[in-house]
């Protein structure tokens, strides 16, 4: 096992005792809170998986939030479907898992990859979030859907019922460290080396004999997946749906957690999004419209002091130690 | 786009003269006002986008710049024609300023330019926000009455809208073909360690291009400010329908500049008769997205190979 696997695992184990330690200190609302932030973080993973291995930006992330979002919200809301809570995950993960393959299909086989794939993914955000508003016989409108039940389903004649804080925070939590280790895994083993290979020279890698443009739609539907995945659990959590969701606002922000966290780390975007959502809390609570500005300059920044992100601040310092001792 | 307006324009008309030529002529015209707007805001998305290689995310709001130039100066009692020579002033000035301070250090770091240029756009639409305050700006056009084209009556200030767009695309091909300014650019654009051979400065180049895109975009925004519901988010519809008429009509031409706003301009103003917009907006993504899978060098290169 080489240092920088032994390095990640360890940094995953701090985090999971750090998650299980918590509740033994947390009262109920700050639980539900770190559950919600958890809950973006592996939202932003899904983003990172695609974009930290196959270097492809997605502007427009938070349409597979917002779809798997209103997917869990409709099928829960409706009575006539039974097992409800199981039904809308399966349909959500399947429901932006589709859209992705359409979308992926068309551009990656299309020869569209770099900036082009980035604007027109930032185009179907934008009209994801259109068609949100204004579907209102089936979204809401502008307000939404409200009333979504939390997640119950039997486990082999066992009751889970998440209205609780405690049980929906450590099924949250379940699920992001599976989903996390999960992608590292496959990210690290031969379908991450091949997607570097692809993105540092497609045509060699092409030519060794691999389908790049399948890798990519494949990678790109299994994050769409996760996105979905993530969207359903805040809809259930949150008791609510609207247009914000699968908005630009929010497909921004997955992109500065990733950035700030570090991207193609995977753990990163999740302490990212769990760092940026507390600072946000407390500037919204100040002046609402401040929030944005300061995102705007937060991109600003990483791009010209930070390209690699906030744990590459532990890298350098290193490296500014270790040329210091070799220096004399 | 303002498909509100479109639609308001035609419903009226086509009350006025219930009759298929009336209904032709207004769908036409409508198309071509779109079709303009998408020209000029994509000049600058061609210049910066297809030319330089820069990605640009910042330049919707060199179009809101410009829409917000027309609604200041009417607002301490300049008239139209003043704001309208104020918006490309404005355009450039933000354009200038980004070239400058962000986009010069970044031509070899694409994602770097997304991130940064979209930092800026968030920026500039918070800053106007804070400045002018919420809600939509009115801005009155300068002339109110509908002119008779013998088969239908049409706002008058569109028809203007319309020639100003096609006088200022003439007056850039003359640029670019005639100048030495549009020479140098040409010569960059082919290549441009030779160009710096030849003793041209490559680095001034690109800023006085990139300066007037964003200027040309700006007069976009001064031009549609009495159509549009001018907020300081209004520049992000322009921005993705601009990328389109670039991505759909291939870059390096202003033939295919031509072509991909015909497509995307075209499409969306009879689909707006049809379908709702946001709907609209999605086909005509799709159409784009399908187009380009089967013409990935663009409409208009593709036709001429």
């Amino acid at each position: 096992m080489i240092a920088r696997d032994r390095n990640w695992l360890l940094v995953f184990a701090t985090c999971v005792v750090l998650a299980v330690v918590y509740p033994f200190f947390a009262d109920g609302y700050q639980l539900t809170v770190i559950r919600d932030a958890l809950i973006f973080g592996l939202f932003a993973a899904s983003l990172d998986f695609f974009w930290g291995r196959t270097g492809i930006l997605c502007f427009g992330h938070a349409a597979f939030f917002g779809i798997g979002g209103y997917i869990m919200a409709l099928v829960t809301l409706n009575d006539a479907i039974p097992l409800g809570s199981l039904l809308g995950i399966i349909g959500a993960v399947s429901g932006a898992a589709f859209v992705a393959a359409i979308i992926g299909y068309f551009l990656f086989f299309g020869g569209i990859r770099g900036s082009y794939f980035t604007i027109v993914t930032l185009a179907m955000g934008v009209i994801c979030q259109q068609a949100a508003v204004s579907w209102s016989s089936v979204t809401g409108g502008d307000s939404g859907l409200i009333g979504i039940p939390p997640i119950a389903f039997d486990l082999g004649g066992l009751p889970v019922d998440l209205s609780q804080d405690l049980p929906s925070y450590i099924f949250v939590a379940a699920i992001v460290a599976v989903a996390v280790l999960a992608l590292w895994s496959i990210s690290r083993g031969r379908w991450g080396t091949v997607l570097t290979a692809i993105q540092d020279n497609e045509v060699r890698a092409a030519a060794l004999g691999h389908n790049a443009p399948l890798r990519l739609l494949v990678t790109f539907i299994l994050s769409a997946a996760i996105a979905g995945l993530a969207g359903a659990l805040y809809v259930c959590m949150a008791g609510l749906v609207a247009p914000d969701l699968s908005g630009l606002l929010l497909s921004t922000e997955v992109i500065v957690w990733v950035a700030v966290g570090g991207r193609g780390t995977l753990l990163g975007p999740v302490l990212g999004a769990i760092a940026i959502q507390r600072a946000q809390q407390t500037i919204s609570s100040f002046n609402p419209s401040l929030w944005p500005l300061l995102l705007g300059c937060v991109f600003v920044i990483i791009v010209f002091v930070l390209p690699d992100g906030i744990l590459s601040i532990y890298a350098r310092l290193k490296s500014l130690f270790r040329t210091r001792r070799h220096a004399p | 786009m303002p498909p509100n307006a479109c639609s308001r324009a035609c419903a009226s008309a086509s009350q006025v003269l219930p009759d298929a030529m009336d209904f032709i002529v207004t769908t036409l015209l409508n198309a071509l006002t779109l079709i303009s707007i998408l020209m000029l805001v994509g000049l600058g998305l061609a210049i910066s986008f297809g030319l330089m290689n820069v990605t640009n995310l910042a330049h919707g709001e060199f179009v809101t710049v410009g829409a917000f130039a027309v609604y200041f100066v009417q607002s301490i009692g300049g008239s139209f024609w003043l704001g309208l020579l104020a918006a490309p002033i404005a355009g450039a000035v933000v354009g200038c300023v980004l070239e400058f301070a962000i986009i010069r250090h970044l031509y070899s770091r694409p994602v770097s330019t997304v991130l940064a240029t979209w930092g800026v756009s968030l920026i500039l639409q918070q800053g106007l926000e804070l400045t002018f305050g919420l809600g939509a700006k009115p801005v009155t056009p300068p002339i109110e009455g509908t002119f008779d084209l013998f088969f239908t009556v049409y706002p008058a200030y569109r028809l203007i809208l319309i020639g100003i767009a096609i006088a200022t695309l003439l007056g850039v091909i003359l640029l670019i073909s005639r100048t030495s300014f549009g020479l140098d650019i040409r010569t960059v654009i082919q290549n441009r360690e030779m160009a710096e051979g030849v003793g041209i400065n490559t680095r001034r180049t690109y800023a006085i291009a990139f300066t007037f895109g964003a200027a040309i975009a700006g007069l976009a925004g001064g031009l549609v400010a009495p159509l549009a519901i001018v907020l300081p988010q209004m520049g992000v519809n322009y921005l993705a329908n601009a990328f389109f008429v670039v991505i759909v009509g291939g870059v390096g031409s202003i033939g295919g500049l031509v072509a991909g706003s015909v497509f995307v301009g075209g499409l969306t103003s009879v689909l707006n008769y049809q379908i709702s917009p946001s709907l609209a907006q999605a086909i005509v993504l799709l159409a784009a997205i399908v187009a380009v899978r089967l013409r990935p060098n663009g409409l208009f290169n593709g036709a001429s190979r």
